[in-house]
């Protein structure tokens, strides 16, 4: 087998998901544990370095999102990647605000596990990354120092608020951005129920920066939770329906 | 007694309850009359009396004057006005024939006797009246304590009815028990029900269900019998009748309205258990479907897990692949079966409770787009512009299935790479959502059918992968918020499925889903 891919802790309470899921990695190269509870998961993840857990969001006893929520305290490099289902955005928003970096739904196809984990596993080695820096997406270019963006060579011009939100998406590209994060980071602390406002801006930016603003494929909506900007190497991160 | 003509009927009783009824009233008079009787005698013997002794013992004209002035007073206190007065005139007579001077003699010599004699008679009239008033008000007091007290007692033992059982026979035993009437009848008109206690309740039975039908109160001839209209609010809600003994009618009002509070206690009881257990079931469908979501997602999750994991290793052969394939395509299909009829379950159980909102109509096609981006990033994807200006008041997650389903259709049935439409408008009170796509006309004969549960039309069986269940979601959903959903195809424009909700600010059917 190939040198490890990186270090995974799948955390399910079914274990015949542990079993599928561990195997599959394994194959794919992958060094992965398991553990059945998030009481577990959390003694596993202090005692030895992980890239990536895979946190089922419902389980009994102390449940994903406040698992999520101990491991980001005491480890903030830590890659988590919450494990959902369908109809619960309500919980993947919840896990989001608790320091998760994405979700995947169930069932999901192995491929597309594995991408959301090596995309995490880098950004997790990458986190150290100068905050100054230039970022360079696609055709799409932004400037940090200088507040400028290009898109294909040429300059566009954002508002200041326009500018603000769009660093901070692609500071965190490929990753879900819930809205009251969004407009907390952009707007500021007192605002959070203003959806509206998010709306209207990702809209605007949309039309400078999408060839077809009616269906983006930089500035991605994720339904119900909030918007993310594709990543690099655009991957498939649509939803199982 | 006053008669307070405006608020009572006289009930004339009728045929078998006229004789009884007449000879009650004669019984009664004939009672009072032996009850004077009674009295006046018992003054005359005491007058008697008084008279021997006094005149065998010589006393004087006033010393016994005195004597049967306080037998005039005590006949007076006891029985009452007339006793007194009749007792009074024999004393006087009495007092004239044995001590008056001639004695033994009607004659009286002195002018002032005659003051004496009137002067006794007329005091001995004033006060057995006042004491009779005095007598009759202290009694009329006592009745109304007792009343009253009974009256209380009457409204705090309604509180503690049973609620579980029928309200009517509790009420008239409660009644009956409380006041001691010798019987006591109930019409309750919502379950059209009558209930009675006591003897001879049937012609109680007959004036209550009279009373609540001629919407007033009635009186018996006997004046012992009553029927009163039970209001729940000013709308007649029943009528309660009772027969004597002792009842003031005075009392009668609020009797009616304590029997009255209770029949609306024990309909709204009846109303919030009703709620109660509707609540219940859909608590018990979510937790059913909830779990039902998490059977049927584990091992999916578990075999799709295996089936993309075999694809991805590489190191299968063409047959090989084929079938991890084909176990991998399968397992999704099941997925999106099992996702749709927990879909279906959750709008059958919101047509209990919708959890509305007002919604965007654009950010409600922009999210449910987002969710299809993968299965149409090759098709050009058209929202109207109207569409910004728009607002639903419904359930955001039911409305979002329901529009899934349409563009999940319009991907599904035409050809790829070919036009998708999404419009809004409001007309004639209706927000329209419509989806057009350029795929193959659907048959006349198919275009109703295809909203109903499992139906597939005959060409789309071969042609696309599907569950049949998506149309009838979308159809679900929108009857849940008082709304509907039609289809119009042509060979020439292609197919467009409409979604109509009422009215922009959903205002008028609020009241819709209750």
């Amino acid at each position: 087998m190939s040198q490890s891919q990186g270090k995974v802790l799948i955390v399910d309470d079914e274990s015949s998901i542990r079993r599928a899921v561990h195997n599959t990695l394994q194959i794919m190269g992958f060094h992965v544990d398991e553990a059945s509870s998030g009481e577990a998961a959390l003694r596993l993840v202090l005692e030895a370095p992980y890239d990536v857990v895979l946190l089922d969001i419902n389980m009994p006893g102390m449940g994903g999102v406040r698992a999520c929520r101990e491991m980001r305290k005491s480890l903030p490099r830590l890659g988590i990647l919450m494990l959902t289902v369908r109809d619960s955005e309500e919980d993947k928003v919840a896990a989001l605000d608790a320091g998760a970096d994405d979700y995947i739904t169930k069932p999901f196809n192995v491929r597309e596990l594995a991408a959301r984990i090596r995309a995490a596993v880098r950004r997790s080695s990458a986190s150290q990354a100068d905050p100054d820096a230039v970022i360079r997406i696609g055709s799409v270019e932004l400037d940090p120092p200088r507040r400028l963006v290009r898109k294909g060579g040429g300059p566009i011009h954002l508002t200041p608020k326009e500018f603000d939100l769009l660093h901070f998406l692609m500071a965190r590209a490929g990753l879900p951005i819930t809205h009251v994060r969004l407009l907390h980071a952009v707007w500021g602390p007192e605002y959070g129920g203003e959806l509206e406002y998010l709306r209207t801006f990702v809209r605007q930016l949309r039309k400078k920066l999408e060839d077809d603003p009616a269906e983006p494929s930089y500035l991605l909506t994720d339904s119900h939770i909030g918007y993310r900007f594709a990543e690099a190497r655009p991957e498939p991160v649509a939803e199982n329906v | 007694m006053d008669r307070n003509s405006d608020l009572t009927a006289v009930w004339v009783a009728q045929s078998g309850g006229t004789r009884a009824d007449s000879w009650t009233s004669y019984w009664k008079l004939v009672q009072s009359r032996i009850g004077i009787l009674r009295g006046c005698l018992a003054g005359v013997a005491a007058v008697a009396l008084v008279t021997f002794i006094a005149f065998r013992l010589h006393l004087n004209l006033s010393t016994s004057g005195s004597l049967y002035f306080l037998i005039v007073v005590v006949v007076s206190v006891i029985w009452g006005f007339w006793e007194a007065s009749v007792t009074s005139l024999i004393a006087v007579n009495c007092l004239n024939y044995f001590f008056v001077p001639p004695v033994l003699t009607f004659r009286i010599s002195d002018p002032q006797d005659w003051v004496a004699l009137a002067t006794f008679e007329i005091s001995a009239l004033i006060v057995s009246r006042l004491s009779t008033r005095a007598q009759n008000q202290a009694k009329a007091e006592a009745r109304h304590r007792a009343q009253v007290e009974k009256l209380y007692e009457l409204g705090r033992r309604i509180l503690f009815l049973d609620r579980r059982r029928t309200i009517g026979p509790q009420i008239v035993s409660l009644v009956q028990e409380v006041f001691g009437t010798e019987s006591v009848a109930l019409f309750d008109a919502t379950l059209a029900r009558l209930d009675a206690t006591g003897s001879r309740a049937e012609d109680l039975e007959e004036l209550a269900r009279r009373a609540y039908f001629q919407d007033s109160a009635l009186e018996g001839a006997d004046e012992r019998t009553w029927a009163h209209v039970l209001r729940l609010g000013s709308r007649p809600a029943g009528a309660l009748a009772l027969r004597g003994p002792d009842l003031d009618r005075l009392a009668i009002v609020p009797i009616a309205s304590l029997a009255a509070i209770a029949l609306e206690r024990a309909r709204s009881f009846e109303k919030e258990s009703r709620a109660e257990a509707a609540r219940q079931t859909e608590q018990l469908r979510t937790t059913v479907l909830d779990a039902l979501a998490h059977a049927f997602k584990t091992p999916l999750t578990a075999i799709r897990t295996a089936s993309s994991g075999l694809l991805e290793t590489g190191r299968l052969t063409a047959d090989d692949f084929e079938l991890a394939a084909l176990i991998d395509e399968q397992a999704e299909h099941l997925n999106r079966l099992a996702t749709k009829l927990l879909q279906m379950a959750r709008i059958d159980a919101a047509e209990v409770r919708l959890r509305r909102g007002r919604i965007s109509v654009l950010t409600l096609i922009e999210d449910v787009l987002a969710r299809y981006r993968e299965q149409i990033h090759d098709r050009q994807v058209s929202v109207s512009d109207a569409a910004a200006s728009l607002e639903v008041y419904g359930d955001r997650e039911i409305l979002a299935a329901a529009l899934e389903q349409f563009i999940d259709n319009a991907s599904k049935y035409s050809a790829t790479g070919s036009p998708i439409t999404v419009t809004a408008e409001e007309n004639l009170g209706e927000i329209v959502i419509a989806v057009h796509n350029e795929g193959p006309p659907i048959r006349p004969a198919d275009r109703e059918r295809i909203f109903e549960r499992f139906y597939r039309a005959e060409e789309s069986r071969h042609r696309a992968s599907g569950t049949g269940l998506g149309l009838s979601i979308a159809k679900k959903a929108a009857e849940a918020h008082g709304g509907r959903t039609w289809v119009v195809s042509e060979e020439r424009t292609g197919t467009t499925f409409f979604f109509a909700l009422p009215g922009g600010t959903g205002r008028r059917y609020e009241s819709v889903a209750g």
